[in-house]
Order: structure tokens, then C-alpha cells, then sequence
């Protein structure tokens, strides 16, 4: 990721959010909040506090944002750690926990069905010796029951709209919400099953050698049994292979027809 | 033989939230959402991810390695060695720095001594963005602060002690552990009952000599990794500590858990520093000038001598500034100041300057000159530039781009950067292998950063450095005393620093600056500067012997 890519999501970020951005060059600009981003962002609750029990309209802060290259003085440079970019991230991920999308469709003169398709954007942790994490997308098609991965790039493009358009109209889902989840969920769990699980076998093997050790080391008198559980207990932390399935956000998107179909010729 | 844990409240809060349209998000903010999941996530288990994040921090690579080494092959339980001076805080906060983007670390104890918990703070917001907070007289919320910074005196008092030892932190990190040899102590039996996932003991006291100190160290990190402690005690007490095998065995199985940079591996001293205390005598007119400012000291604050003298001992021009400042606060024209004006005008080029043309015109190679006056930057810079010779002006005060600009400058196209003492930090310019230290600040340490501007990573010329002082004045003073009897050169620097920023009764700055002005005569004056630079030289000495 350069630093730009950073620039660009906090352009997005801020156009988003109806801020408006005054570009002073191509690597900097002027960011003039709106008070919900203010609130949001610049951790001054008190001046906010205030400003409600006065009865009072307060004053949005601005900020300067430079891509990181130009070395100003003044100014947030955006690089890869900046920690008001993390503020926005969490706050992205937040506020985007879920929605219910249609796709528009302009111009329509007959009425056009729209299937349901429950998307998920899931976190997948690794956890053991090391650890990482995968972020999967998967979309599945309430009427037909269709499954498909990667599915947030394949719906990247497609102009989505929080009302329905004319002469269309949404279908009542055939497969259940809640049934649909749990597809999704054995999907990835099949998925991780397959898996390469090198990484879980060396996390094992570490775990049990020292365990070894600190048994060996409980025999010998030197330590109580509390301080035996409570290492026990760490080294099951620190070492003990786990995964964790977080969905970060998802909801409901209705495709049309056409559209859904044309999802599996790109692939 | 892979636990799999998932969330099982998404569902129904996605199924809540759709009968409310006000918690349902639309289109682009969807997408923001899946670009930050993205970007903050950590897609392989090996690899330093800390520094990119961090860039503007120049890590070195010894730190770099030491960093990746805890993580993935020590499994986040390590003694951090290095040698002083070397950055140990900087890899701690290193690791720290990578778990807690890893996602592994949130609640973490940072255990120091009471002398440097703000330090810790400091450093970790500056340099790591880490919000850190330590507990006041009556505020102390142990389960609230993710991240606190505290003295195991703090944390060992009755009213917390329980508070923190029912927390599970994820790292703890010990500064000065070399502290904690004894297990027979409360701070050891406190450290011992912490509940930690990874674990940092920082100590720059090689451990490895006393080898009960070490058992009880790599117990807190790894219990039972040396055997316990009779068996242990009984295999390598009865060798000597010279018996080469069992301190080789020793040292691989330390090797496991231990990182322990010296200087002479990292390349830091690879280049060699060559120090030149050059003593040059004022022309009598100056001289002359000099002993007159003496009148000062019986009716106005020996302060004010003290300026006025070591500023005539770097150029007129600064003398002069400081002069008619005072001359323009009285409140009718003082004729002893306006007899120093007077007098200074009629003085020749200062004999400094005219060395530092005689110096650059023996050599081709660039130079850095330091001076604490703007008035002598200004100076310097036009009698330069009268005998021909390029330089460009430099201080802390420019803003990066003009800073950067004028790096630029010198490397390409001028001999010569004129810095104030604001510009010794912050700028690294190991281009340039020669310095000039036209007049020397009080405190070595000060000399030390200028120092620090050329000689460092990544220097491979040996470096000279000229300090100037002019014979029989307050200067001549400061580099017997303060120079020349602390071996500044050739210690430790890390040390030193500590030393001289926590000497009784306030750091070293503030002593000389107390002793210059309240001292009525030269005698007194010596005495008190000797007593301070011996205490110094005593505590030098003791850390070493410790070492």
C-alpha cells in the first residue's frame, strides 16, 4: 500500500461523511468537520458536553491532511500507523456493522424482481505461537441458495441505493436469515477444515514441550501449585492454536436478476 | 485439534437492525467499512509490521532484528541486554508496538523505576503513539487503563497490589530487571505473581556472570527452562565461572531467550572520533576588553558577567546584541555600558573566526560549526563568506521543508552549515565527518547530541571534532572542568546522560548554572565546579564497577 492509498480512504472517509475538503495540492488537504465527525474524532467530549447543555450550535474543528511524502509542518501525515487513520478505520468498521441495499435501476418500465442476498465480511483470526488474520466476503442468495466468495469485489461497482427504484421490488427471501448465517458459517468452517494447519501443529508442539518443562519444574518443589495453574493457564494463551470467526459487517442486498446471474460469469 | 470460536450475536442484531432503518448504514459507507477491515488487517504470521507503522522513527537494524526475533522465534518472553546506548526502550516499545496491532496485546504493565515512568510515557506517545497512563497521588484505575506505566514500588503498595495481580495482562514489561535478581524480595515475589501472557525484563547489567541472579530472571520468563534452582545450583556452582564448558552451555541455552547487542557488532563503532581541544589566546585589545567586563560583577547579577563574558569569547557581534539590549532597558543611558559599546567596536575580527578561515582553507572536506549565538551564526556566516567560502545557516527553529532544504544545500553545494545549538537534534548528517564546536555549551551532554548529529549509524569516515576555547576565560574553564575531566569521549553515553540529568538537587545544567552566578569569587567557584564534576566522575565509576 503506498501512501496514497491512505490519502484516498480518508477522501472517502471525509466526502463520505459530508465533510468538505478543500484539496491544497494533490498530496494535502483541508478537512472541515461536521460536528457528528468532531464528536466522533477529536476526543474533546467535554467541549461537545458543553456545548448541548448551552444550548449552543458549536464549532466543527478543520484539519490538514498530507499524504506523508511532502514532509509539511503543519498538517496529519498519513502513513500506515497515523493514529487518527485508526480512529477512522474503527469508526468505519462501526458504523457500517449493517445495511440493506438495492441495487438501482434506472429507467424500468416493467416490474423487475430483486433477489435477496445476504452478504458477510468475516474476519478470520489465527491464533497460536504467531498469529494473522484473513478477511473473507462471501454473499449467498436467499432464493436459490447460490454461495459465492470474494463477493464484495464482485458487487464493487454496482450502483446500490437505501430505497428501491421504481417498478422494481424486492422478493421475500426463500432461505431464512438466520438459515442463511449458518450456511455461511459451515461454508467457512468446511473451508478452514481444508486448510494447511502447519502453523496450529508447530503452535502444539511448542505448547507441550513446554509444558513438560514447567511440570518438570512443579515436581521439583520449587514452586506452589497456584503458580503451576496460573503459568498453565498462560502458556494455553500463548501458544494454544484457535481461530476465530468475527463477522465485521453485512446485511442484505437485492440484485437483480440479470445482475445476480452475471456475479458468476465474472468468476 | 483447532479450537474455531465465532460470534453469535451478529445474527441477531443484523435481524434488529433491519426492522430499523436508522441503524442500517448505506452504500459507500458499507464500502469505507470493508476498506479499513482491510487495511488493518495483518495477513501473514511472520514479519515486522511496528516500523512501517511508525516512519518516523529511524530504527536501527539491530532493533529491527531484535524486534522480530522476540516475536517470532522467543515467542514474546525475552530479556532485552543490550549494551548502553543501544535502544533497548526503543525495541521494547518495538514489540509492543507489533502485538498490539497484531491484536495480541491490550492490557500491558510497564514496570520502571520512579525516575523515568514519565519518560516511558513520553516516549511511547511520541515515538510509538501509545497512549500510556500512570497512576497519580489518588487516581489509579488499573482495570481501566489499557496500557499503565508505573514503579513496582506503585504497584507493590497495599491498596493496589490486588487490584493488579487479579488482572491478566497480556505483556508486562520490566525496566532495570537487573533489579529483581534477589527472589527472596517482595519486588520479586510480586513480579513472580503477575498474571502475564508476554513478558519484556530489560537490563543493561550483563546478567550472565552471577549465575543465581540469571536463574531467578529466566524463572520469571520461563519457569523450569534451567532445572530448578538445586539441581541447578549444584551442576554449575562447583565449576568456576572461567570453566569454558559449562558457561558455553550456559550461554546457548541463554541464547533461547536473551538478546544482548554490543556496540561492536551493531557497527556503531566502526568509525572513530577524533577529538581536538584547540586553545587559542585573545589579541590584548580583547583581552583588554575582557578583564573590563569584570566591573559588571560588583553592581549587577554575577548572571549578567557571566552572559556577557562567554558570549565576547564567541564573537563581539553576540557581546554586542546582549549590550545594547541592556543599554535600550535602562532607564537613562548607562556610560559604563555605553563604554563596552564603544570599546567593542573598535575590536578586530574575533582570533575564533580568523582560526575557523585558517582551518577551512587547509581542507576541502565540509564542516559543521556549532555555535550558540544567532548573532555569531550571522557573524560566521558573513566572515566566511568574505574569504570565500559557501555555507548555509541552520537551526531548530526552521520548519521541516526549509530544514530538509538546507540539508540539501550542504550536501550539494556548500562547504560549510552554520548551526545553532537549537539545531543539534533532529537532523542527521552523516555526510559531513568534520566539527567545529566554536563555543561550548555547560552541559557535555549538549556537546554530546551535536556530536551525535554526524557521528552516528552509518557514518564510515572517522570523525573530527574541534573544540574551541580562548585561554585565561571563563572557556578555558568549562573544557578543563567539564570536558576534559569527565572522559566524556570515551564513555558510555547513555549512562552519562542518566547521570547528569539526575544529580541531587536538580541536573547538570541547572548546578553549573547555580554555581556560575552565585559563587563570589574564582576560588569558590573552581571548588564547587570540582566537588560537582568528581560527583559525577564517582557515580561513573560505580556504574561501571556494577556493570
Amino acid at each position: 500500500m503506498t501512501p496514497s492509498t491512505y490519502f484516498q480512504f480518508a477522501k472517502d472517509f471525509f466526502s463520505t461523511h459530508r465533510c468538505s475538503i478543500t484539496e491544497t495540492s494533490d498530496r494535502s488537504m483541508e478537512v472541515q468537520l461536521t460536528n457528528d465527525m468532531d464528536e466522533a474524532l477529536m476526543n474533546r467530549p467535554f467541549y461537545w458536553h458543553y456545548m448541548k447543555k448551552m444550548n449552543r450550535v458549536g464549532e466543527a474543528m478543520k484539519l490538514t491532511f498530507t499524504d506523508g511524502l511532502m514532509e509539511e509542518d503543519n498538517g496529519i501525515h498519513l502513513h500506515a500507523g497515523t493514529p487518527k487513520l485508526h480512529q477512522m478505520y474503527q469508526l468505519a468498521i462501526d458504523r457500517s456493522y449493517s445495511t440493506r441495499l438495492y441495487e438501482h435501476l434506472s429507467a424500468l418500465t416493467v416490474n423487475q424482481p430483486l433477489h435477496p442476498w445476504l452478504v458477510l465480511n468475516i474476519k478470520i483470526i489465527y491464533r497460536g505461537k504467531q498469529t494473522r488474520d484473513e478477511i473473507l466476503s462471501i454473499g449467498l442468495n436467499l432464493i436459490n441458495g447460490a454461495l459465492l466468495s470474494g463477493m464484495m469485489d464482485k458487487i464493487w461497482k454496482i450502483d446500490f441505493r437505501s430505497t428501491v427504484s421504481d417498478f422494481s421490488f424486492p422478493m421475500t427471501p426463500v432461505v431464512r436469515v438466520e438459515s442463511g448465517y449458518q450456511r455461511i458459517l459451515n461454508y467457512v468452517k468446511d473451508q478452514l477444515a481444508s486448510l494447511n494447519d502447519e502453523w496450529a501443529i508447530e503452535s502444539i508442539k511448542q505448547l507441550e514441550s513446554e509444558k513438560d518443562l514447567l511440570h518438570h519444574f512443579y515436581t521439583s518443589d520449587d514452586v506452589d501449585e497456584d503458580y503451576y495453574e496460573k503459568e498453565l493457564d498462560q502458556l494455553q494463551v500463548r501458544y494454544k492454536p484457535r481461530v476465530s470467526i468475527h463477522i465485521a459487517n453485512g446485511g442484505l442486498f437485492y440484485l437483480s436478476q440479470q445482475t445476480s446471474q452475471s456475479l458468476f460469469r465474472e468468476t | 485439534m483447532v479450537e474455531i470460536l465465532h460470534d453469535h450475536d451478529y445474527i441477531e442484531t443484523l435481524s434488529n437492525n433491519l426492522t430499523q432503518p436508522d441503524s442500517l448504514c448505506s452504500w459507500d459507507e458499507f464500502k469505507l467499512g470493508y476498506n479499513a477491515l482491510h487495511y488493518r488487517s495483518v495477513p501473514e504470521f511472520n514479519g515486522v509490521l511496528s516500523t512501517k507503522h511508525l516512519p518516523h522513527v529511524d530504527f536501527l537494524d539491530h532493533q529491527i532484528q531484535a524486534c522480530e526475533k522476540v516475536i517470532h522465534e522467543m515467542n514474546g518472553r525475552a530479556i532485552l541486554a543490550d549494551e548502553v546506548g543501544l535502544g533497548k526502550t526503543l525495541e521494547a516499545g518495538l514489540i509492543l508496538k507489533e502485538y498490539m496491532i497484531r491484536g495480541m496485546a491490550k492490557k500491558v504493565l510497564i514496570l520502571t523505576p520512579a525516575s523515568l515512568v514519565n519518560q516511558w510515557v513520553q516516549e511511547l506517545n511520541e515515538k510509538f503513539y501509545i497512549q500510556a497512563a500512570t497512576p497519580r497521588k489518588k487516581m489509579a484505575a488499573w482495570s481501566d487503563w489499557d496500557i499503565t506505566v508505573t514503579s513496582i514500588d506503585m504497584a507493590k503498595r497495599e491498596n493496589h497490589k490486588d487490584e493488579i495481580l487479579s488482572i491478566s495482562y497480556d505483556m508486562i514489561i520490566i525496566d532495570e530487571a537487573h533489579k529483581l535478581k534477589n527472589h527472596q524480595t517482595k519486588n520479586y515475589q510480586f513480579v513472580k505473581q503477575l498474571k502475564k501472557t508476554y513478558c519484556l525484563l530489560l537490563t543493561a547489567t550483563p546478567i550472565q556472570n552471577n549465575l543465581s541472579d540469571l536463574f531467578n530472571l529466566v524463572s520469571i520468563l520461563k519457569p523450569g527452562y534451567l532445572g530448578d534452582l538445586a539441581t541447578f545450583k549444584k551442576k554449575y556452582r562447583k565449576t568456576s565461572l572461567d570453566h569454558t564448558e559449562s558457561h558455553q552451555h550456559i550461554h546457548s541455552l541463554l541464547s533461547k531467550l536473551m538478546i544482548r547487542n554490543r556496540r561492536k557488532d551493531t557497527g556503531l563503532d566502526s568509525s572513530k572520533r577524533h577529538v581536538t581541544n584547540i586553545r587559542l589566546t585573545f589579541t590584548d585589545e580583547e583581552m583588554e576588553m575582557y578583564e573590563k567586563l569584570a566591573a559588571l560583577k560588583s553592581n549587577s547579577p554575577s548572571f549578567t558577567w557571566l552572559t556577557l563574558a562567554k558570549e565576547l569569547c564567541s564573537t563581539r557581534e553576540a557581546c554586542f546584541m546582549s549590550l545594547q539590549s541592556m543599554q535600550n532597558k535602562q532607564e537613562s543611558e548607562s556610560p559604563l555600558l555605553a563604554d563596552f559599546i564603544e570599546c567593542l567596536g573598535t575590536l578586530p575580527h574575533h582570533i575564533k573566526a580568523k582560526r575557523v578561515v585558517e582551518i577551512m582553507e587547509n581542507s576541502d572536506e565540509k564542516f559543521i560549526i556549532f555555535t550558540e549565538y544567532r548573532a555569531s551564526q550571522f557573524y560566521l556566516q558573513w566572515y566566511l563568506q568574505q574569504h570565500g567560502i559557501t555555507s548555509v545557516p541552520f537551526n531548530g527553529k526552521f520548519k521541516k521543508s526549509k530544514r530538509d532544504w538546507m540539508k540539501q544545500l550542504f550536501r550539494t553545494k556548500a562547504q560549510v552549515m552554520v548551526a545553532t545549538e537549537a539545531g543539534s537534534e533532529g537532523i542527521n548528517l552523516q555526510f559531513c565527518n568534520n566539527m567545529i564546536n566554536y563555543d561550548l555549551p555547560w552541559n557535555p551532554m549538549r556537546l554530546e547530541q551535536r556530536i551525535g548529529r554526524i557521528h552516528r549509524f552509518g557514518q564510515d569516515k572517522d570523525v573530527h571534532i574541534y573544540n574551541f576555547a580562548i585561554e585565561n576565560t571563563i572557556e578555558d574553564q568549562i573544557l578543563n572542568l567539564l570536558y576534559e575531566k569527565i572522559e566524556m569521549f570515551k564513555n558510555a553515553v547513555g549512562d552519562l546522560d542518566h547521570i547528569l540529568e539526575n544529580i541531587p538537587g536538580g541536573n547538570f545544567d541547572n548546578q553549573i548554572q547555580s554555581i556560575m552566578s552565585q559563587s563570589e569569587s574564582q576560588g569558590e567557584m573552581n571548588i564547587k565546579l570540582n566537588n560537582l564534576v568528581s560527583y559525577v566522575e564517582h557515580t561513573v565509576n560505580e556504574r561501571r564497577e556494577l556493570s
